[in-house]
Order: structure tokens, then C-alpha cells, then sequence
């Protein structure tokens, strides 16, 4: 910056790394001293809460683990709230990726947040939820949509065994569950496009209902279908996942996350007023044009 | 969780931590060989693990399947191994029989349902309203969609010049697709604005500054 510089002109030219910076420690103050800010709650996180509400333990949901280790900030939240409230409401769940390699990592951290998830060969108490009778994981599935369309159709012509190698007609919760017509609900948290995938090939075909965890860029896509009916709820990114924490009576990593993006997003709004400022002020004074 | 107590669970955590900090010394600093080091290492890695993950569903799904007496599988085999002439220029056409089947595949999964949901749904969606019960704001979202979907249509109409009394409605088209394109990008900006709060959250946990999850 050199000399005889205005402060609107000093401002426009603030060195991108002391923005940086302030918003990392922005990011941090929160996780350290949480404020609480109060959330409220939109139609599509209650629309997905309602729903689950009207589901028991003869009911089986499937959850689709569509985003990376990457995007555990964004989804991982959300995918938890809504597991621990399918345990609550004692509803049979599978557990399945046909996206992302790296769910195996997400599926220990999912199990890691809910303790009563008991993994195979582990005791379960009461309360707690038997691998193979109340949950069961697949783990990755290869193919994208053409996998998505085949497990709707059959899941034993794509699936012959769990993730741990027991044959699928061995697993109890999966007697009953040969296509999407005896899922009543698929759950997908996704970074991509596997909303989509489901509503195509589950909901307009079998007239499964269909949700999402999507990261927040999604939801714009997303929420289309859930106007249409098509969908019956959805949750945006980490701000859904606080909703969905909120809704379940237990509040985690999302409702503190949330303070830290509200205190981010507040820095970034400052920045544009006083980048347009700068702006506006620097070419009134015959500088920037 | 407590805080990772083994030597592996400890050195992963701040190798973790280490990495994190040197992919944002980028921004936070400028760049550095400690940032080429991870972002190599990053890249490396991942390609690392999905060729592990594919390989074992390839046989997982194929291999052991020829090998019960699937035989079908083997037109798989067949047509990935066709992809594979691409590199070669003198074979390459083989390839494109596998692609072109591929995308026929694609296509006709993806028509079937798409056709309801992306386009019967959404008119259907758009047109209907709201029941009897309804508010005040679902009438005026009702109103509100119709009119912008409306307005939006008439500015991708390319066969009529937008001038005249026909300059409004796409002018007023082209604002509310801003609008929208607007909102998609204040989603993006906290999708990224997560991200980077995880990694935050995360050195502040290996730092034992808060609670391990």
C-alpha cells in the first residue's frame, strides 16, 4: 500500500490473508465458548421429523451413504441426528453407499456418535440395536444409478452378502426385504446427485418415500421435489442438522457448528459491505472503474 | 469418544492435524513445499484408496460370480476390457462400442424415472393449489412459483425477439433466475464455510483445546 492512499482505497486492498485469518479464528471462537444462538426450524426438517414419527419397529429404512469423509462437517451431523432418531422410534435400518468409497470410515464414525449401534459379534443390551436383527450395513456398492435402479428392483441380484461377508439370507432383518416396495423409507445424505438417483428410481417407480442430507447446495436442487411431493423432507446441510438435533431433543456437533457459521457468515456479509464501499467511494474519486 | 489413547489412533490424529494445516498454510500463508507435500499426498491417497475399493468390488462382483457359474458377468468383463483399448490409437474404435453402451444404459435408466419426476412431477408441483386449509404465504408461494416459473420460461424463449412489450416479462425473468442463482450460491458459500469449520473444530480437538466427540 503505498503512500497518499484514502482509507476507502487501503480498505479495497487488504491483504486477502488477514481476511483469512480473521475468519479461521471467527470459526474457532465458538467451538471454545458456544453462544447458543437461538434456530428455528424449517417446514422441510419438521416434514422429515413428522414422517419418521409415523414409523415403528416393523418398519425398515434404508440410509444411503452418499458423501465422503470430506464432507463429514456438512452431513455427518444431520446423518447421525436422524439415525439416533430412527433408534428412538425402534425402526429396522440398513445401511448402504453407492457413491463414495470411503464410507466405511463414515459408518465407524456414525457408530462411534450412537452407542447403541452394536456392531457384529458385540452383546446388546436393552436398548440397544443387534447387527443383523435391527441394523445391518452393506457397505460400498459399485455402479451409480444403474445400482440404485437394480436395488429398487432386487436387492439380492446385487447383493449376496454383508459387509462382513454373512450371505444376506442369513441376516434376519433382511427376510422380509427383497426390493424398494419393503423399504418405507430411503434416507440419502448426499454431496451429489444420488437425491435424484432415489426419487427416479425408487419414489416414481415404487412410490418409496425419499429424503435428503444434502449439503447445503444441494438443497436448492432438492426441494423442488419435496414441493412436488415427491419428497418428504430434507435437511440442508449442518443448519438442518441442528434443526433435526433441536426436533430429536439432543443437541451435538451441528447446534455448536452452527454458532461458528453464523459468526463466519456475519464476517463475510462485513466484508462485502465494506468491499462495495471501498469500492464505490475509491471510483467516485476517479480510482477503480 | 475419549481422546485416541493408542500410538496409531495419536499419530493419525495429528498427522491429521499437521495436514490440515499445511493445505491451508495456502491461503492462511502462501504456497510452500509443506502444502505441495500435502496436496500430493492428499491426491496420492485418494486414488490409493479407490483403486483398493474397486478392485475388491470387481471381485467381489465379478470374479466370484464368473467363478459360481454366472457366466452373464463375463459380457462385463468383455466390454470393460474393450474400454481399456482407448489409450492405443490404432485399436481405439473398439472402445467406443462399450461407451456407446454405456450410455444407452445410462439413458434408459435415467429416462424412465426422470420423465415423471423432473417434468411431469414439477408442473404437476407448480400448478396445484394449495388445499383448503391453506395460508396466506402457501397461496402467495403458490402465486409466486407460477408467475416465476412463467417469467423464467418466457426468457429461455429464443424464437421470439425479446424487445418490444415482450422486453418485460423476460427482463423480469432474467432477475428472479438472479434471485435463485443467488440463493444457489449463498448455499455454496455455507456448504465451504462447513467445511472449513470442521477442520477447525478438528485441530481445536487434537489440540485437546475442546472435547474429543
Amino acid at each position: 500500500m503505498g503512500e497518499g492512499q484514502t482509507i476507502w482505497e487501503k480498505m479495497g486492498a487488504i491483504d486477502r490473508r488477514i481476511l483469512y485469518w480473521a475468519l479461521f479464528i471467527s470459526l474457532a471462537l465458538p467451538y471454545i465458548k458456544p453462544l447458543g444462538l437461538p434456530v428455528s426450524i424449517a417446514e422441510t426438517s419438521y416434514a422429515l421429523y413428522n414422517y419418521i414419527n409415523t414409523l415403528g419397529p416393523n418398519d425398515v429404512v434404508v440410509m444411503s451413504i452418499e458423501f465422503g469423509v470430506s464432507a463429514w462437517s456438512e452431513c455427518l451431523p444431520g446423518f447421525v441426528a436422524v439415525s439416533k432418531h430412527l433408534v428412538q422410534r425402534g425402526v429396522k435400518i440398513i445401511y448402504w453407499c453407492v457413491g463414495y468409497t470411503d464410507c466405511d470410515l463414515t459408518m465407524e464414525a456414525v457408530m462411534a456418535r450412537i452407542p447403541q449401534l452394536k456392531g457384529p459379534g458385540q452383546p446388546a443390551g436393552p436398548g440397544d440395536y443387534k447387527y443383523g436383527v435391527d441394523w445391518v450395513y452393506f457397505g460400498y456398492i459399485a455402479g451409480g444409478e444403474t445400482t440404485v435402479a437394480q436395488l429398487a428392483d432386487n436387492i439380492r441380484n446385487v447383493l449376496r452378502t454383508d459387509k462382513y461377508g454373512t450371505p444376506i439370507d442369513e441376516i434376519p432383518l433382511m427376510k422380509n426385504v427383497n426390493s424398494a416396495r419393503d423399504i418405507k423409507l430411503v434416507v440419502d445424505s448426499t454431496t451429489g446427485d444420488y437425491g435424484d438417483y432415489y426419487v427416479r428410481q425408487w419414489r416414481m417407480r415404487y412410490g418409496t418415500a425419499v429424503a435428503e442430507i444434502g449439503i447445503a447446495m444441494n438443497y436448492s436442487t432438492f426441494i423442488p421435489y419435496y414441493q412436488a411431493g415427491l419428497a418428504v423432507g430434507a435437511l440442508k446441510g449442518i443448519r438442518g442438522a441442528a434443526e433435526y438435533e433441536k426436533l430429536i431433543g439432543e443437541f451435538g456437533e451441528a447446534t455448536i457448528s452452527l454458532d461458528a457459521l453464523n459468526i463466519s457468515h456475519l464476517l463475510v456479509i462485513i466484508a462485502i459491505i465494506f468491499a462495495n464501499i471501498s469500492y464505490f467511494m475509491t471510483r467516485r474519486k476517479g480510482g477503480v472503474r | 469418544m475419549p481422546y485416541p489413547s493408542t500410538i496409531d489412533g495419536i499419530i493419525g490424529a495429528w498427522v491429521g492435524a499437521f495436514l490440515t494445516l499445511a493445505i491451508y498454510s495456502y491461503i492462511l500463508y502462501k504456497e510452500t513445499r509443506v502444502y505441495r507435500f500435502a496436496e500430493y499426498l492428499y491426491v496420492g491417497s485418494s486414488f490409493a484408496v479407490s483403486l483398493a475399493i474397486s478392485t475388491t468390488q470387481i471381485y467381489k462382483q465379478i470374479i466370484l460370480r464368473i467363478a459360481s457359474g454366472e457366466y452373464i458377468y463375463i459380457i462385463g468383463v468383455i466390454l470393460g476390457l474393450m474400454l481399456l483399448t482407448l489409450p492405443f490409437k490404432s485399436v481405439r474404435w473398439i472402445s467406443r462400442y462399450p461407451v456407446a453402451f454405456l450410455m444407452g444404459l445410462g439413458f434408459g435408466v435415467t429416462i424412465r424415472g426422470a420423465l415423471t419426476a423432473n417434468i411431469i412431477g414439477q408442473i404437476r408441483g407448480s400448478i396445484t393449489p394449495p388445499g383448503a386449509t391453506a395460508t396466506a404465504l402457501s397461496w402467495f408461494n403458490f402465486a409466486w412459483i407460477c408467475l416465476g416459473t412463467l417469467l423464467i420460461i418466457s426468457y429461455f424463449t429464443f424464437t421470439v425477439e425479446h424487445t418490444g412489450w415482450y422486453f418485460y416479462p423476460t427482463k423480469l425473468g432474467r432477475y428472479i433466475l438472479l434471485v435463485g442463482l443467488g440463493a444457489y450460491y449463498g448455499n455454496t458459500v455455507q456448504f465451504r464455510m462447513t467445511m472449513l469449520a470442521g477442520r477447525v473444530e478438528y485441530l481445536l480437538r487434537v489440540f485437546k483445546i475442546i472435547p474429543w466427540p
